[in-house]
């Protein structure tokens, strides 16, 4: 047999999602021999453009691109591998079932215009808080853009860039960096109510706050995750998060890298606490002395590796990674354009329900109790407005995440349930969009149980592991915080991994940086 | 408060004491009568019954319920062969004792574990990756202990097992008067002994059958005061005592490694990954810093200490565990503490557990106790001699 020479790999990536690319592009460009494996038959995980129906596209589960970091871009030469990036948010409409809404448009100028109508100290109020943003912005994305601090050795190196980190906060000033200190552990609600008056500006904001995670307007941390979440999304990319994954693997492709689909790892080896390869589903065995793995930590600590390999409080802290998933997933393939009776002949590509932080915090309470709302919290993209190759022509794709929908529904997760889920979701939108459901062609639902199942995702949590306070920066435990293991070889690239999950490419940047420096 | 146990019908009629005690959550008796000189001396010349219904029983079984202790003990649990008993110990991943037990190979795949507390959610969390089943029979299965030199002989009446076959440490399963019961050569009393494991509805009628049988030979229900002599003049530690689950404890020092406990030969380091094994092979490399040792004090200087006082020398009653500093010869420098202690009525001293600093630890190394005579505190002399205290050959034989 000869396995000497084509089974063995410097690194090995579990996942090819937009981290596991990441990773793998970057190692490859230092002139390692880098293998992806993706359990799915397509890759890019919730990056991935999928066909639900015949003739109709996704450009992911995830619909915000905005946050890709600037340096990842730009050290893979993406551009150049056809991504297309665009400074500014994308523009979006906040519906309101009572009269025609509000655009938070990517130009901020016209975006105050639309606030003035409502309140003119609002519209004020707005200018500040952007004001506000790209003051800490800087300092904010500088301390989410390096390496976690090494809690377990710190070296002086660690302590000149905590130093460093220190003396920028300094430097904004001593009341901002005191603001900074201030807003963090509070909820979005408070903090908004700080800003502002109109109800449906600061429900409009802070759902970013919240997306993806198990916590409500009125949850502590939540202006923490706002904070972030407004100092990094920055872009938007040309074709949706997909795009990014066709330049990730165009990348990776043209610096010798190798990707295997359908190749689901069944076990990380290991022995003696060294890494010695993976061993696929199918039996296979595949030499690598470094493995780092892009899945959700609980995956790759519960179920890849071996559990006397690890210790069993490393283990613990592990299990007790909070992230259990609250937000499910609709596709809609509709026979017509989507229009919102709000903005009649508008184009709008992005828009979200949720018009009063009450509104949110009702649906979420659903979800405390294992039971998702009448009146979901949704966040709806239009690809298709940009890209209408994505659907037959004239016909159009509604690709919704709706929010607080509990992975633990008390009644269980089936086909009933997905049933129930959907109609809920059509309904709700209905109500902005009269006659949707008349011109749907199909519909996909896909639970957070379906998540799990379809992405392996860890309990469906689309973050692998919630965005709290005591979750982010020593994340997913202080042992693993800076991408390295207990394991020596293992590393973590994911977005269980600082600075966390959504389309940022940050922790497969990372991890790329802390293993290129062994 | 308390609940009875399945012997509790009996035993409170022969309780005359009233002199009970919470064991686990159980009622257990101290002492049946007082003075309680009568239990010991029949333990220790011909046998006593005590109830240990309150210890923590666990089956294992599964394909791999061996290879799943395995990775909890310090034991390689594989080396037990089928019909053996084993004491086993467990530690946390920095190799700080969690308890002690035994462990019965009932069957290939099949075994029993026996705690000092419980051990659910201890053992509970290594499940991961085992085809194993883990159940809690601690409230089903009612255990009567029959210790002493004539145990074998009251047991063997009633017994259809050949008890002369069943060595020290084995198990077998037995009918005692038609009565199904697991019975094992063990003990907590270092003597000759059994341990006889029944379902909780055949409780009362073991125990009426063993008194019957142990009538020629005046067997004697004995309690947990007696049982606590026995077990130190055995040379055997306690849960609580000698050591704390390193769970329970506020700080370090608190914590014990089996190797001090003197129970470096429960621990077999060169397996598979247990847990606690890197923490355990850093401190097998290093040498523990303290030794469990047996004390003999000092006759002689008691006796002084109390004429000091216009008094003439008293022994404590029963065993003593409150815990007092040992200190080198000179009296000058703390180098460890008795953990426990005791008169011993057969040995005729006092003895005592210690932890000490291990170059203090070799038999013949003379040493200082504290010994508190009428408020006043001083020491004696104490001599470090070779363990078990009491070893008689009958047990093993």
């Amino acid at each position: 047999m000869n396995t000497s020479t084509n089974n063995a790999y410097d690194v090995i990536v579990i996942g090819a999602g937009h981290n596991g690319l990441t990773t793998a592009a970057l190692l490859a460009k230092q002139g390692r021999k880098v293998l992806v494996l993706e359990r799915r038959s397509t890759i890019g995980g919730l990056a991935a453009s999928e066909e639900f129906h015949p003739g109709y596209h996704t450009t992911g589960v995830l619909h915000d691109s905005g946050q890709v970091r600037a340096q990842v871009v730009r050290g893979l030469d993406l551009k150049s591998h056809g991504l297309q990036i665009r400074p500014g948010r994308p523009s979006l409409l906040v519906l309101d079932p009572e009269d025609q809404g509000m655009l938070l448009s990517n130009r901020e100028r016209r975006t105050t215009k639309e606030l003035h109508f409502y309140s003119p100290e609002d519209a004020r109020q707005y200018r500040q808080y952007r004001k506000f943003i790209r003051h800490v912005a800087g300092v904010v994305n500088r301390i989410f853009d390096q390496l976690p601090p090494a809690t377990d050795s710190p070296n002086g190196r660690t302590l000149w860039d905590l130093f460093k980190a220190g003396f920028a906060l300094r430097r904004l000033g001593r009341s901002t960096m005191l603001d900074l200190m201030r807003i963090a552990p509070m909820c979005v609600a408070d903090w908004l109510n700080e800003w502002f008056d109109n109800n449906r500006l600061k429900a409009a904001l802070a759902a970013a706050g919240l997306s993806g995670n198990f916590a409500g307007p009125w949850s502590p941390g939540s202006a923490f995750n706002l904070l972030l979440w407004e100092c990094a999304a920055k872009y938007r990319l040309e074709g949706g998060p997909s795009s990014l994954i066709a330049a990730l693997e165009k990348a990776f492709f043209s610096l010798g890298g190798e990707i295997r689909t359908d190749s689901e790892v069944n076990e990380i080896q290991v022995e003696k606490r060294q890494i010695k390869g993976v061993v696929l589903k199918n039996k296979e065995r595949i030499k690598a002395a470094i493995v780092a793995a892009s899945c959700d930590p609980r995956h790759t600590f519960l179920d890849l590796v071996p559990a006397n390999q690890i210790e069993n409080w490393q283990q613990q802290r592990i299990q007790h990674i909070r992230g259990a998933g609250t937000t499910a997933k609709v596709n809609l393939a509709l026979n017509s354009p989507l229009e919102f009776n709000a903005r009649a002949g508008e184009k709008i590509t992005f828009a979200r329900t949720g018009h009063h932080l009450d509104h949110i915090e009702k649906a979420f309470d659903a979800c405390k109790y294992g039971r998702f709302s009448d009146d979901p919290i949704l966040d709806i993209h239009i690809p298709t407005g940009s890209n209408p190759d994505l659907a037959p022509a004239g016909h159009s794709v509604v690709s919704i995440l709706a929010h607080f929908v509990p992975y633990r529904l008390t009644s269980g997760w089936d086909a009933e349930q997905n049933e129930k889920l959907g109609d809920t979701i059509v309904a709700a939108l209905e109500r902005y969009a009269p006659g949707v459901r008349d011109s749907i062609v199909a519909r996909q639902v896909l639970s957070p149980l379906d998540l799990e199942q379809r992405y392996g995702l860890v309990q469906g949590h689309i973050l692998h592991g919630e965005h709290a306070l005591d979750q982010l920066i020593l994340r997913p435990t202080p042992e693993c915080a800076r991408y390295h293991t207990p394991i020596t070889g293992l590393y973590l690239c994911g977005s269980g991994s600082h600075p966390g999950g959504g389309i940022t490419c940050g922790p497969g940047a990372l991890a790329a940086s802390a293993i290129a420096q062994i | 408060m308390p609940i009875p146990t399945p012997f509790h019908d009996r035993t409170a009629a022969l309780c005359t004491s009233y002199k009970w005690a919470d064991w686990a959550g159980y009622f257990a008796v101290s002492s049946y009568n007082l003075p309680n000189d009568g239990e010991y001396y029949s333990l220790r010349h011909s046998a006593g019954i005590i109830d240990i219904s309150p210890l923590f029983k666990y089956e294992v079984s599964g394909a791999d319920a061996v290879a799943f202790l395995s990775r909890i003990m310090t034991k390689n649990i594989e080396d037990i062969p089928i019909g053996r008993a084993s004491y086993c110990c467990w530690c946390d991943d920095f190799g700080k004792i969690i308890d002690d037990g035994t462990v019965y190979r009932l069957d290939a795949n099949r075994l029993r574990v026996h705690t000092a507390e419980p051990m659910l959610a201890w053992f509970g969390q290594f499940r991961r990756g085992f085809d194993v089943t883990l159940k809690d029979l601690s409230a089903q299965i009612a255990a009567v202990a029959v210790q002493g030199p004539t145990a074998r002989d009251i047991l063997q009446q009633v017994s259809d097992a050949d008890l002369e076959a069943l060595a020290y440490y084995s198990v077998a399963t037995a009918q005692l008067d038609k009565l199904p019961v697991l019975i094992s050569r063990t003990g907590y009393t270092g003597d000759l002994g059994y341990e006889l494991w029944v379902d909780n509805t055949n409780a009362l009628p073991l125990w009426d059958t063993l008194m019957s049988a142990g009538k020629p030979y005046l067997l004697k229900p004995f309690g947990l005061d007696v049982l606590d002599i026995a077990r130190i003049e055995a040379g055997l530690i306690l849960n609580g005592v000698e050591f704390h689950n390193a769970a329970h404890c506020l700080i370090e020092s608190q914590k014990a490694t089996p190797y001090e406990l003197g129970l470096g030969w429960t621990v077999d380091l060169d397996r598979e990954p247990f847990c606690g094994q890197r923490a355990l092979k850093a401190v097998q490399a290093a040498g523990p810093r303290l030794v469990l040792v047996g004390l003999e004090l000092d006759w002689d200087e008691q006796e002084a200490l109390f004429a000091k006082q216009g008094l003439p020398v008293q022994v404590h009653p029963g065993a003593w565990r409150s815990g007092v500093p040992v200190y080198d010869n000179s009296g000058n420098r703390q180098i460890g503490k008795a953990t426990s202690g005791t008169w011993s009525p057969l040995i005729k001293k006092n003895l005592a557990l210690a932890s000490v600093e291990k170059q203090y630890a070799k038999t013949g190394t003379r040493l200082k106790i504290e010994y508190t005579v009428e408020y006043q505190r001083e020491t004696v002399t104490a001599v470090v001699v070779k363990m078990p205290f009491y070893n008689p050959e009958h047990k093993r034989r």
